[in-house]
């Protein structure tokens, strides 16, 4: 009985780590190119949870349009966020200093307490969500003794896809390696005849884009989200791209599927040596003291050098 | 013209502790009128706290202590678990104001200790390393609280609620005697650690670590040490806020703390001592109007309110005010 | 009479990853006296003043500061001590103002212990009028030219009455009055306060006018010590830095007979 406990417990985690893995490639590519500590992932996180739930739910669109409309919708937040908010902190200098990367996490943090808000004022903190939906298929697998949503599997799958296709496009395209010319080097980079400018502006599209798209995979794997949703993914989020390394997306992806393994073992080592009902807290818990460990003890992250 | 600009100084020359009395009397004056409630005047008095409170670590030494709502927490619990199971800190907390800063000060060292043994090794961390580090502190020791207060009592204290007996409550006029007498200490204390050696060094730390440590200022020391002063206040003012409430609940972990803290200095101006007071008055006016007029869209508007004070005033108010001249006075050189 | 030793590094080894980039340096450095550090960019001299000062510890050797063993001490002790230094890239703190940044450099340098607020302005205020950057007291620090920038970081570095001054390219980026300046007010300088001062410069004439002795370094490692006169004629030195023999005696030529 308790083995079956700790391989449900890790199953889960590790399908949970992989969409956080997804969900967390936006952070590590603004942060790692740009320098910007994007406070707000989480709440945009939901802007494509809730945008896929508001068609779905009130126009009856698919979630699979709801899907598209979200990255496009993403890329259009991103282009605001970099021309209103952003451009004027770091789109012209060359080396982002400690206290400019201190300026765009408080604008990033104020982004978040107006988007949080627009969420409960125009939303609701009732829980929202695909009710049934689950790609038209049976709702849950059954794999030896461990049944799994359906959904958490799909959510799995389309998130290696996405990161896949963005790794993809950051080494194999042109815009992909200049990107990582600018994060690397700025003035180099423009000196190469880069306009820094305009990669920044499309860094900034891709990773709120990427990220609107992986609101998907929270909604399905959360079956129901609210604005307090946010609170939690934003800082796994940074656990995650620390623990993979600044800007490193393959990093963040393992990093995920770390956090989520870490979460799922030790939620079933508490939950058989302590109490079940502390297990979900208590692991939770286990992943911010790895998080400060790595932090003070390997910074560049787990892959870093 | 020389005497008139003598006199005009002698006469605005010490605005901040001018400041610091006026508002004083200002809440006193309140409370004797009955112009406002006592919550009111507890909340307000909060703000003003935990905004002054903060302004030490992130406003004077630059770090952003994101996480900074887990010494109020902390605070909280320890101060709502001991006068639930230690008599006579309840008896003491109840001789009145007097009683609750002792009781609280109990609490806040013990959230002071946790800040001093954590920030020796985190604040190595720089910029948003650290700031990420405070907020898993705060998670950290959220989850952890949630994990583990309910088997302390699982009858009383589901879902990790203290919610304190009527034995244990005590008369709000003692709560906001305490809330104010502890605003009073963090603005003076505020006041006096930016005139000192140990003010200029943390704001050299903030302009350029590296450059400090060379020049002979003892970094890790100050630093630790702002943090730790930031954590009691910070502490001490969760401890008396939530005993006016009547319980804590793990919801004193929330970031949402952190963000009415880093709001108000932002908005008053970072790293002055008359940031953290005169961000707490626009914060609580606009919270209370806002809130009256626009009640949802509130915090809406406040958010896109911080966010343009970032982009086109970032050294807030007292930030503006100090471009200018007042009757030959250069407010650059009064405005602390 | 022989001079006494102020400071002396010991078979000093840094290295960052697989670079070498101080290897086996043996200097002395007497009491009162001004040493040249010099050699081409990249060959160690900045990494070597951040050992001295403490920033970096190095991997092997040590450095002896008035016979004490600083190697292992944290930078803001060694500068109690008495050991202050200027910054190549200038490192102001820019939203003080340049009087609060010499001020820093008052507070907390050799006298540390004991200085009060009002005696570490009077000391600064001061300074700044031994500098001539009285002026500019109030203004932040951000708003000055390079050239005040750097004389600030000499402002501050004096303010904390140090025993040894360690100046890494004081002059780069001046003109040729800037750099008269700032050469007559380090010499003044070390006369009034009795200072002993390392010197890391580019700009020959200069430093071949003013130090007494010279130390080169080329790629990590001490390759020649002398008079300037003495290392104008040392083969290598010409051969690893000066370029060419004429170019090098032209610099001796324009020293100031010695007394
Ligand atoms: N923090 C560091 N990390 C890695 N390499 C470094 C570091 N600091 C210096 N180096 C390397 O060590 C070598 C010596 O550098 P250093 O700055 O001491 O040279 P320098 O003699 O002061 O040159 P310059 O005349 O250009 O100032 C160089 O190759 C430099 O790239
Ligand atoms: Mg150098």
């Amino acid at each position: 009985m308790g083995l079956s406990t700790v391989v449900i417990s890790v199953v889960h985690g590790v399908l949970w780590g992989i969409i956080l893995g997804a969900a967390s490639t936006g952070l590590t590519l603004l942060w790692g190119v740009m320098k910007v500590v994007n406070v707000a992932h989480g709440e945009i996180l939901l802007i494509g949870s809730y945008l896929i739930v508001i068609l779905y739910a009130f126009l009856g669109l698919s979630p699979y349009i709801g899907l598209l409309a979200s990255l496009a919708l993403g890329l259009i937040t991103g282009l605001a966020i970099y021309w209103g908010m952003l451009h004027k902190l770091v789109g012209k200098v060359e080396k982002v200093t400690l206290k400019i990367e201190m300026s765009t996490l408080l604008i990033m943090f104020a982004l978040s307490v107006a988007l949080s808000n627009s969420y409960y004022h125009f939303i609701g903190s009732e829980p929202k969500g695909l009710g049934l939906w689950h790609f038209g298929l049976k709702s849950s697998i059954d794999i030896g003794s461990v049944v799994v949503r359906t959904n958490s599997i799909l959510a799995a799958i389309v998130a290696v896809i996405i990161v896949a296709a963005l790794h993809l496009l950051l080494t194999r395209t042109t815009l992909g390696k200049s990107i990582r010319a600018v994060m690397q080097d700025a003035q180099a980079a423009s000196l190469v005849g880069i306009n820094p400018v305009r990669i920044k502006m499309l860094t900034t599209m891709i990773a709120i884009g990427v990220t609107t798209l992986s609101g998907f995979l929270i909604v399905l794997h959360e079956t129901a989200i609210i604005p307090g949703t946010a609170l939690i993914y934003t800082p796994l989020a940074f656990v995650i791209v620390v623990l993979g390394g600044l800007g490193n997306v393959l990093g963040s992806f393992i990093g995920g599927i770390i956090i989520g393994l870490i979460y799922g073992l030790s939620k079933a080592i508490i939950a058989l040596t302590f109490n079940p009902l502390a297990s979900a807290p208590l692991a939770l818990s286990t992943a911010f003291i790895v998080l400060i460990l790595v932090l003070l003890f390997k910074p560049e992250g787990l892959f870093g050098r | 013209m020389g005497s008139a600009k003598g006199t005009v100084k002698s006469y605005i020359g010490k605005p901040t502790p001018i400041l610091i009395l006026a508002l004083t009397i200002t809440v006193v004056f309140a409370r004797i009128f009955n112009v406002a409630t006592l919550d009111t005047l507890v909340i307000f008095t909060y703000f003003i706290t935990i905004a002054a409170s903060l302004n030490i670590i992130m406003g004077f030494a630059g770090y952003v202590s994101f996480g900074q709502c887990v010494f109020l927490g902390i605070g909280a619990y320890i101060y709502a678990l001991s006068i639930y199971y230690v008599p006579w800190m309840n008896t003491l907390q109840k001789i009145g104001g007097e009683g609750i800063i002792i009781v609280g000060l109990f609490a806040s060292s013990i959230a002071a200790l946790v800040a001093a043994v954590v920030g020796a090794v985190v604040l190595r961390l720089r910029g948003a390393f650290f700031a990420i580090a405070t907020i898993g502190l705060d998670f950290a020791a959220m989850y952890i609280v949630m994990g583990i207060v309910p088997f302390i009592n699982p009858e009383q204290f589901y879902g990790a609620q203290v919610i304190l007996p009527s034995h244990c409550l005590v008369d709000k006029s003692a709560t906001f005697t305490a809330m104010l007498i502890t605003m009073i200490t963090v603005l003076v204390t505020n006041y006096l650690i930016k005139r000192s050696k140990f003010g200029m060094g943390l704001v050299s730390i903030r302009e350029d670590e590296d450059a400090a440590e060379v020049m002979g200022v003892p970094t890790a020391r100050y630093k630790t040490l702002a943090y730790t002063v930031s954590a009691l206040f910070t502490a001490l003012a969760g401890a008396i806020f939530y005993l006016n409430g009547g319980g804590v609940y793990s919801e004193a972990f929330d970031l949402a703390h952190t963000v009415d803290m880093i709001v108000m200095i932002v908005i008053g101006g970072l790293g002055t001592v008359l940031g953290p007071l005169i961000g707490g008055v626009i914060y609580y006016w606009l919270y209370d109007t806002l809130l009256i007029h626009y009640p949802g869209v509130n915090l809406i508007i406040l958010g896109i309110i911080v966010a343009l004070i970032i982009l086109f005033a970032p050294e807030g108010v007292v930030g503006i005010l100090r471009k200018y001249e007042v009757r030959g006075v250069r407010l650059r050189e009064i405005l602390e | 009479m022989s001079k006494a030793t102020l400071l002396s590094v010991k078979s000093i080894t840094k290295k960052f990853g697989g670079l070498v980039a101080l290897n086996n340096v043996n200097i002395t450095v007497y009491e009162g006296e001004i040493l040249g550090l010099i050699g081409p960019n990249g060959a160690g001299k900045t990494t070597l003043f951040n050992v001295i000062s403490g920033v970096y510890k190095p991997e092997g050797g040590r450095v002896f500061f008035d016979s004490v063993d600083i190697t292992r001490k944290p930078p803001h002790q060694i500068t109690r001590m008495g050991i202050a230094r200027t910054h190549q890239i200038v490192k102001p703190f820019n939203e003080m103002t340049v009087l609060e940044n010499t001020m820093i450099g008052a507070l907390f340098g050799r006298l540390a212990s004991r200085i009060t607020m009002g005696e570490a302005r009077k000391k600064a205020l001061e300074t700044l009028e031994f500098v001539g950057l009285i002026d500019n007291a109030d203004a932040p620090a951000s708003k000055l030219t390079l050239h005040e920038k750097k004389t600030l970081e000499l402002a501050r570095a004096l303010a904390a009455e140090p025993k040894l001054l360690l100046l890494d390219e004081e002059l780069a980026g001046l003109n040729p009055k800037e750099i008269e300046e700032s050469l007559n007010l380090i010499k003044q300088a070390k006369d009034e306060k009795e200072l002993t001062i390392i010197m890391v410069e580019h700009v020959m004439h200069a430093v071949m006018n003013i130090a007494e002795r010279i130390v080169v370094l080329h790629h990590g490692e001490k390759i020649a010590e002398g008079t300037p006169m003495e290392i104008a004629n040392t083969p290598r030195v010409i051969e690893a830095y000066l370029g060419e023999k004429e170019l090098a005696l032209k610099f001796v030529k324009k020293l100031k007979p010695q007394k």
